[in-house]
């Protein structure tokens, strides 16, 4: 049996939390259920961004998740999103 | 009133050119904001460096592109800039507007950003340039509400994509690039909004090998319009070319000194593949070695004309020199029909074997066309499922070192030595 | 109604895309598209489309910077109401196209754009030099190396002459990036001018905690140059990163994903200019672009330096190339040793290709021409 959406949720946000890299690439949620494509875990991590538990942080050219109250930005007004 | 003194700026307001600075100048009599911008560029112009810094702002919520977030590192000398985000709204197809629609985009824009724009961006976007953090959202909400138009992509995601204007007004067009455009734009409006991938990801469509929007030199996925049946001649138009009667290259030397028109030096000579000649005053094409590269249909429009059965050629993996370099796209479908009648299912089948594969093989910020350099191109072609044609490439390898699979070789690579040892003595 | 900052979800609208293209075809467009059967450039600017139902669209383009004002965009619009049904458009190089169903209505629009001063200034057709595509520069980003609006100015008021007329062998594209990432795609430009560091980032130590995810910076730097190190700040020991100055190519990358490893300086930025690039597959392949020049300095408000070496390569090719041949067709025609004397361009071991795949570039062949490089 693979895991549930909510199972690879779950793995992706303690992930986020307890990696010693605050922001993570899509790359590294993969690993989080290698039975599932990456294109599910794309979506799956981006409703944990509407759902508040993760957050974008781009560089402009390459974007990242992290959990809001971890993420490094020069003005901390990334609050926005 | 100026709010700063900006000699070195001012200096470029003279000049046949179009000057920013004063474009700029009169924004800041509706915008004081502006004077600000012109305050700062003086600094940098001054120092010679410059004083911005990026910031994490990636979009409005839920959105993971279509902001890119910008602040002045003086922002007590310059307050009208201390916050000034970038945001890319999504262009029309073929960047036609009405001027109701682009004087209501405007007036959003003056309503909560700076005035200043660009028209457009290199992937195609209106740029707006110039958004504090508080007036995001209250923008996007009057963009989506009133004028019913939407952000475009930044970050690692499927980028704006951007098209030449094609058949609206274009005789060379070999497919409908503006409806693909739109069609694929609607399409993947999550990829858009969301980041999806190990990196960007761009589609240009051009509808002639002569590549107006430059999808050959900056798109990861490129269709480029060629056709497939020969090139169509009015041999009336080619007499009246040969008598003078029309200008070269469709009129790109009026006014320069230049020798009268010849057929012969500026069309059959000039043809990379030599395949075309005169018998009397018919121009003949040996089409099947033609390469269509555009040139004899650039000089001659009123007499050639690209061939009726158009599609388009796919390249994949351009990219600019960071990192490994600059890649031109690479010819992986040499020709394929590109319709809206199947809602261009062919097409986006290739595009999500493309992502299927590179989604789980790209590198994090690598870019399709350097995966394909690292697992190369005999490995890509493998996984799109194709069979190698010579069209794949410029020339065979130079180098034997080919690697086989152990299939292919009789008895695979599992041998005995000691049977060997007993027919050849160490 | 509109957002309400208390309730920011209530009726938010997502994922609409941009407008339909149709709404935006002038009449002329809408009713000719798939349909046209050639065109033509009547005069600098100026082109017409003939379709087969007998129709003709009249196009009169006009140069702009690329930086521009919503009050020059309504002026534009009011150019468009009162001449073309309200509709224009824009070209993938930042020019700006009215369109006219009548070739009656073609001077009433030349002598409204001309009575403008010099906002619109209609050329950027044919065998000419078109608008410049650039990056921001100095305006709005992060890491430029250089300006970007202001180069492009001094370069088009020197080049001016050359927009408004179709003199040249061959049309000529010009591109700016202001920093090697190009986000202005200027590798397979007639003539590219770029904007290039020289000197490696400097490390903040002690702002690098607080605003830098190290391992990020560390993968950033396409040439591993950027390596883990430990700092003292305020008597602490702290995890920070080290470069290695050998390594660097001065990318910039770095500093995007690391706030705390600015590069930019004003004596180390300047302009790097390359030639002979192309997209279109008309004739030859399409082909990089080469660097010539490998350093121009920084010199504000109007770049001499710069501006000469463009004005100094495009008037050589324009002396000396055949008809059709674009700037790197003619210099492969002649041969590069051939343009550098020709242009008199100081030929510097900083042509020569030593990243990667850099053999490709090396010369394999007794076949040379004897040039001043020949002492």
């Amino acid at each position: 049996m693979g895991m549930s959406d909510e199972e690879i949720q779950a793995a992706m946000i303690e992930k986020a939390t307890k990696s010693p890299k605050a922001q993570l690439y899509i790359k590294d949620f993969y690993k989080c259920d290698p039975d599932t494509k990456p294109r599910m875990i794309k979506n799956l991590a981006n409703d944990l961004v509407k759902k508040g538990e993760l957050m974008f942080w781009s560089s402009g050219s390459t974007t990242m998740y992290a959990r809001p109250d971890r993420i490094k930005n020069e003005e901390g007004d990334s609050g926005v999103n | 009133m100026a709010k700063h003194e900006t000699p070195l700026l001012d200096e470029l307001e003279s000049g046949p050119w179009p000057s920013f600075v004063t474009d700029i100048k009169r924004q800041a009599e509706k915008n004081p904001d502006c004077w600000d911008i012109l305050g700062l560029l003086e600094l940098s112009f001054k120092e010679r460096i410059t004083h911005w810094k990026h910031g994490g702002i990636v979009g409005v919520f839920g959105y993971g592109g279509g902001i890119v977030g910008r602040y002045c590192d003086v922002p007590k000398q310059f307050p009208g800039v201390e916050h000034f985000h970038t945001v890319r709204v999504n262009q029309p197809a073929s960047k036609y507007y009405s001027t109701e629609n682009l004087r209501a985009l405007m007036a959003l824009w003056d309503k909560h950003g700076s005035g200043m724009t660009n028209m457009h961006g290199s992937t195609g976007d209106i740029i707006l340039l110039g958004c504090r953090t508080e007036a995001l959202e209250p923008f996007f909400w009057d963009l989506t509400h009133e004028l019913g138009q939407d952000l475009g992509g930044s970050g690692s995601n499927l980028r704006t994509p951007a098209n030449c204007l094609g058949q609206s007004r274009c005789e060379w067009s070999c497919y409908d690039t503006e409806e693909l455009c739109h069609h694929l734009t609607m399409h993947y409006q999550d990829e858009i909004h969301r980041p999806a991938f190990p990196y960007k990801f761009k589609f240009k469509f051009s509808g002639c090998s002569n590549d107006c929007v430059a999808a050959i030199a900056r798109s990861d996925f490129a269709v480029i319009g060629t056709w497939r049946d020969d090139i169509r001649i009015d041999q009336v138009a080619v007499k009246e070319y040969v008598a003078g009667k029309h200008p070269a290259n469709g009129g790109s030397y009026i006014g320069g000194d230049w020798d009268a028109f010849s057929i012969k030096k500026e069309v059959l000579d000039l043809c990379p593949t030599e395949c075309m000649w005169m018998e009397g005053d018919e121009l003949k094409i040996d089409n099947a070695e033609c390469t269509r590269c555009m040139h004899c249909i650039n000089v001659m429009p009123r007499a050639l004309r690209p061939g009726a059965h158009g599609g388009a050629s796919i390249c994949i993996g351009a990219k600019a020199p960071i990192l490994d370099g600059a890649q031109f796209a690479t010819l992986i479908i040499p020709f394929m029909e590109v319709s809206a009648e199947n809602e261009f299912e062919n097409v986006i089948d290739v595009i999500e074997n493309v992502w299927d594969w590179w989604m789980e093989v790209g590198k994090n910020r690598e870019r399709i066309g350097e995966t394909m350099q690292r697992v190369g191109l005999p490995t890509f072609i493998k996984v799109m499922g194709l069979d190698p044609i010579p069209q794949h490439i410029k020339e065979p390898r130079s180098n034997p070192y080919v690697f086989w699979e152990e299939e292919e070789v009789p008895g695979g690579f599992e041998r005995c030595v000691d049977d060997f040892r007993k027919r050849h003595a160490a | 109604m509109g957002y309400d900052p208390e309730n920011p979800m209530a009726d938010r609208i997502t994922d609409i895309g941009p407008p339909h293209y149709s709404k935006f075809h002038p009449p002329v467009i809408a009713k000719n598209k798939g349909k046209w059967l050639w065109h033509e450039i009547t005069q600098p600017g100026v082109l017409v489309h003939k379709a087969e139902s007998g129709d003709e669209c009249w196009t009169v383009r006009v140069g702009a910077a690329r930086l521009i004002s919503t009050q020059l965009i309504y002026e534009m619009c009011d150019i468009a109401d009162a001449h073309c049904d309200g509709y224009l458009r824009f070209t993938t190089r930042n020019n700006v196209e009215f369109m006219v169903d009548d070739k009656a209505k073609v001077q009433p629009l030349l002598d409204d754009l001309a009575s403008r001063s010099n906002k619109f200034p209609v050329g950027g057709t044919g065998a000419g030099v078109t608008n410049i595509v650039h990056t921001q520069g100095w305006v709005h980003c992060h890491t430029p190396a250089t300006d970007a609006s202001g180069v492009v100015k001094a370069v088009m008021d020197e080049l001016f002459d050359y927009f408004v007329t179709m003199k040249l062998p061959a049309q000529v594209r010009i591109a700016l990036a202001c920093c090697l990432n190009m986000c202005g795609a200027v590798h397979a430009s007639d003539i590219a001018i770029l904007g290039v560091h020289r000197k490696p980032p400097m490390i903040d130590h002690s702002r690098i905690t607080g605003v830098c995810e190290l391992p990020l910076a560390i993968a950033s730097c396409p040439l591993g140059a950027v390596k883990p190190a430990k700092a003292e700040v305020d008597g602490k020991t702290i995890k920070t990163v080290k470069v290695n100055n050998d390594r660097c190519m001065y990318c910039g990358n770095c500093y995007t994903m690391c706030p705390a490893m600015p590069l930019a300086d004003p004596e180390g930025d300047g302009i790097a200019i390359l030639v002979g690039g192309k997209v279109s597959n008309s004739r030859s392949a399409p082909k990089f672009s080469k660097l010539v020049i490998p350093f121009l300095p920084n010199t504000p408000p109007r770049w001499p330096e710069t501006v000469e070496a463009v004005k100094n390569i495009l008037e050589t090719y324009a002396g000396d190339a055949r008809k059709y041949e674009r700037i790197g067709e003619w210099a492969e025609r002649i041969g590069w040793e051939k343009f550098f004397e020709k242009c008199n361009i100081p030929f510097t071991i900083k042509s020569v290709d030593d990243y990667r795949l850099a053999y490709e570039t090396w010369r394999t062949t007794t076949q040379f021409k004897y040039t001043n490089a020949i002492k």
